[in-house]
């Protein structure tokens, strides 16, 4: 029975106005994403093979990501060079485009898809699931039969998902056999594997948003009120909370500002130069520029990851900003992953530093290798994607609850 | 007739769920974020005051106009519309190995974002059913029974339906200014309230023109469940995607050089190929002399040439003369790379405007840029503020240049034997940076044409939407 449930409502779904919508937003915004993100990562690797460091020059530069392409994340950020020199690490291309535009607005990738549209959409397939079948009669005709609520609700939840998750996976699978066709892009098993998990936990995400209208739905009489309701829970967990909560991080968690840090390293170095200059005791001054900017960077590191895990863990009240954190960690461009590439820029310095203040040649290379995807798991990714599939859950079990009560009149 | 349809749709809405959600919505978020971004902007106040100071008491030892460039330069101070808009202000510093990499995964929340996002939205879920919804419920055939045209109805609900959505903003936007006006940290000009209250016009605008859009799009369907698909797919477009797509395709259309190639190639012009155009051009400088002064061409250790020019009047002329040519060459070659250089960077700059221009103007296909530039740009946070803040800036540098020659010519004075660049100077006469917003008159005047789009939106919407539901079928 429960499938019979499934299948009217994929076959009712199929034939909608609202199926066709948003089939075609899936298809013109998936390709368009894809095509420009990877034109994006393409110009950013021709930069890269362009600031590639020699053998053994002391210059750290990673690769950018091929899976920016489709969560962007911190990639520019990573793909940095790190030139190792007497003052400590001197950061080279960090700024790509004079375009300011760019800056005003997010990148259109598929995390940025997945979490702002198709969440949208996933709403619109559950919000009017109970409440209208109500408005239209069908609800008292199909519960007449000898079927329980519950056969009827995940029967509708079944037919909805995959009227939504059939097309999605479709259209994202092409778009991903498309960049497979450019052989200078090439993901390998590691992205392959990647890319999976990521569609995974999008489904698991956009299947919350389902989960999410259909309790609502089952709480409210009228379609009309159910999407005003759904709507603004939807702007304040997608846009509000996320970026809110950050800022409060930042009231709590007491962190100097980049600009400030920065300010007291140039005031060190020119500081030591100048003291160098009068009494010519040179590498005592370098070690000191660089002791103190040590000490400087920890600190400033203590605190900035305190920063991080609290608002990791203030944002989490939204399922969005797991969804982020899960998505880009596992694409290896999030805050987890930028953080353990310059623990290893700092390794590599440390390793190095000697030999660079007593100006040797022949320098060890740099490689970065990217965390496992069992590291990545277990330093929260695991989390997150079981606190989605804890809301969805918990919104599927209330939605039960809230049939089970629901007045069909 | 109008004000009695402006009086049903203002009352029809006030006693409807949306507008009772809507209403607490923003009467909590708008006051909670005011709080929050006001604290955040006095932290901010703090630390600048703290760098500051830092940057004083540093100076006061160790200044010296070496490395002066590295300490003491221009920054932007925070301004009290922060603690509403923040526009560009996010400092994610890619330059340090420390750099923020929060507001890149987590862009910063605004005034701006309430009303793109929430405000647009609210407006489309008040009008995306007032011509099909009535339809459905068959009030609106008791409405045109009446003796009053179609154009009366349809102005009446735009007028209505954009006072109904007004009432909630401005009561949520008057108990967050009583916090700004509360604060004891938070002082705002003149200048800054008419700055809000231009905001706040073009936000009228904004809501406005989603609310015809809205109309337009309900009296294009006859039920209102297909009309609020059709509606948040055009919201989608405008809102989401086309603002972020476009400097992306703006990219595609016009290319600009890499900016790491730039860098590489300007190291190669003024390194190496310098060097070697200097040398090919002493060399023909010092062939030109040794036809005239054969005696230049023997070859001499330095000692031999000492001494000889001190003995030799005559070689000591010619000696001396080479040595002018040869720095002159060296003079040409430096001219000639610079002048390469400064071409490479003026063709970069060009590129690099052109690519700005034309994704701004694709973005502007979308309302929500056209508001996103208003506000930053009328609150001093956005691209305009960067360019005024570059003016300030190169006007600093060259009072600071000239107070550097000042104060180098009185330490050559004092001690002519002074290593100028490399002694400790009291710099605390130095010409100070002073910030100042531009005045709120040049920068209305800069986003002119930002409230004119917004009006031919306006415009355009209504008419669509009058065109529309003249021809509605009512029945």
């Amino acid at each position: 029975m429960t499938w019979n449930i499934a299948k009217k409502e994929i076959v009712s779904n199929l034939l909608s106005y609202k199926f066709f919508i948003v089939i075609l937003l899936m298809v013109i915004l998936v390709f368009t994403s894809f095509f420009i993100m990877h034109r994006d990562f393409k110009e950013r690797l021709s930069d890269y093979h362009l600031i590639k460091p020699g053998p053994e020059d002391p210059i750290a530069v990673n690769p950018p990501n091929p899976l920016s392409i489709f969560v962007k994340g911190l990639d520019e950020a990573m793909a940095r060079s790190y030139e190792i020199s007497r003052i400590g690490i001197d950061v080279k291309a960090g700024k790509q485009s004079g375009n300011i535009i760019f800056s005003y607005f997010s990148a259109p990738d598929f995390m940025y898809l997945t979490r702002v549209i198709l969440s949208l959409v996933a709403l619109l397939f559950g919000f009017d699931q109970i409440s209208r079948e109500r408005e239209k009669g069908t609800l008292k005709l199909m519960l007449s039969n000898p079927v329980s609520r519950a056969k009827v609700l995940i029967g509708k939840w079944i037919g909805n998902f995959l009227c939504l998750a059939v097309p999605f996976i479709f259209v994202t699978l092409i778009g991903f056999a498309f960049m497979n066709l450019d052989p200078g892009v090439s993901f390998e098993s590691f992205g392959l594997v990647r890319f999976g998990l990521i569609l995974l936990v999008s489904l698991i995400y956009i299947s919350l948003f389902l989960s999410l209208g259909m309790l609502i739905s089952a709480f409210s009489k009228r379609t009309a009120a159910s999407i005003v309701i759904l709507l603004f829970i939807w702007a304040i967990v997608v846009f509000i909370i996320p970026n809110l909560g950050t800022l409060v991080a930042r009231q709590i968690v007491d962190v100097p500002s980049v600009r400030a840090l920065s300010e007291k390293r140039d005031q060190i170095w020119t500081r030591e130069v100048l003291l160098g200059i009068q009494d010519r005791n040179w590498s005592d001054h370098y070690n000191r520029i660089s002791q103190e900017n040590n000490m400087l960077e920890e600190d400033y590191r203590n605190k900035f990851n305190r920063l991080i895990r609290f608002s990791k863990n203030i944002n989490r009240i939204s399922p969005v900003a797991s969804y982020i954190y899960a998505v880009s960690d596992i694409a290896g461009t999030g805050i987890g992953e930028e953080g353990s590439l310059k623990r290893e820029v700092i390794r590599y310095k440390n390793q190095i530093f000697p030999d660079v203040i007593e100006q040797k040649e022949n320098f060890p290379n740099f490689s970065y290798r990217y965390r496992s995807l069992s590291q990545v798991f277990t330093r929260g990714t695991l989390f997150d994607t079981a606190w989605l599939l804890f809301f969805n859950i918990l919104f599927f079990a209330l939605s039960y609850l809230g049939m089970v009560r629901y007045d069909v009149r | 007739m109008v004000s009695s349809i402006i009086k049903k749709e203002i009352l029809n809405n006030v006693f409807s769920l949306r507008f009772s959600v809507t209403f607490i919505l923003l009467l909590i978020v708008i006051p909670v974020m005011f709080f929050i971004l006001g604290d955040d902007y006095v932290r901010r106040v703090d630390e600048y005051s703290l760098r500051q100071s830092e940057l004083e008491n540093y100076l006061k030892n160790y200044a010296h106009f070496n490395r002066i460039g590295g300490v003491l330069y221009p920054s932007q101070p925070p301004i009290p519309m922060h603690a509403l808009v923040r526009g560009l202000s996010a400092e994610v510093n890619m330059e340090e190995f420390h750099n923020d990499p929060l507001p890149i995964m987590f862009p910063l929340i605004d005034l701006t974002l309430i009303i793109t996002v929430f405000l647009g939205l609210a407006a489309l879920l008040f009008s995306y059913d007032s011509v099909a919804g009535e339809k459905e419920d068959g009030t609106l055939k008791l409405i045109l029974s009446n003796r009053i045209s179609r154009s009366k109805v349809i102005l009446g609900k735009v007028v209505g339906g954009v006072i109904t959505l007004l009432i909630p903003f401005i009561a949520s936007l008057l108990l967050g200014m009583l916090f700004i006006l509360a604060h004891p940290r938070i002082s705002w000009s003149g200048e800054d309230w008419g700055a809000l209250g231009l905001i706040v016009f073009g936000a009228v605008l904004y809501i406005s023109l989603f609310y015809c859009l809205g109309l337009f799009i309900s009296s294009r369907h006859h039920t209102s469940s297909s009309s609020i698909m059709t509606a948040l797919f055009v919201w989608v477009l405008f809102v989401l995607v086309i603002p972020n797509l476009s400097p992306y395709a703006a990219s595609l259309v016009v290319k600009t050089p890499s900016n790491i190639k730039i860098a590489r190639e300007v190291d190669r012009l003024t390194d190496t190929e310098r060097d070697q155009l200097g040398i090919r051009l002493s060399n023909e400088r010092r062939q030109e002399m040794i036809k005239k002064y054969s005696f230049l061409a023997e070859a001499l250790t330095e000692e031999e040439r000492d001494r000889r020019i001190a003995e030799d009047p005559e070689y000591k002329q010619a000696y001396t003369e080479l040595r002018q040519e040869i720095q002159q060459a060296w003079d040409e070659a430096n001219q000639i790379q610079s002048k390469k250089v400064e071409d490479l960077r003026r063709d970069l700059e060009l590129k690099e405007s052109a690519q700005t221009r034309l994704s701004r103007s694709l973005s502007m296909i979308s309302p929500l840029s056209n508001l996103v530039y208003l506000v930053t740009d009328l609150s001093s946070t956005g691209m305009k503020n960067r360019e005024y803040f570059d003016r300030l800036r190169t006007a600093w540098y060259s009072s600071f240049g000239e107070y550097r020659e000042r104060k180098i010519d009185e330490m050559r004075r004092q001690n002519p034997a002074v290593d100028t660049w490399n002694t400790p100077v009291d710099m605390s006469d130095r010409p100070a940076f002073l910030y100042r917003e531009e005045p709120l008159a040049d920068r209305f005047k800069n986003t002119l044409v930002y409230f004119m789009i917004l009006v031919v939106f306006n415009l355009v919407f209504f008419t669509a939407a009058f065109l529309s539901f003249v021809r509605y079928d009512v029945r």
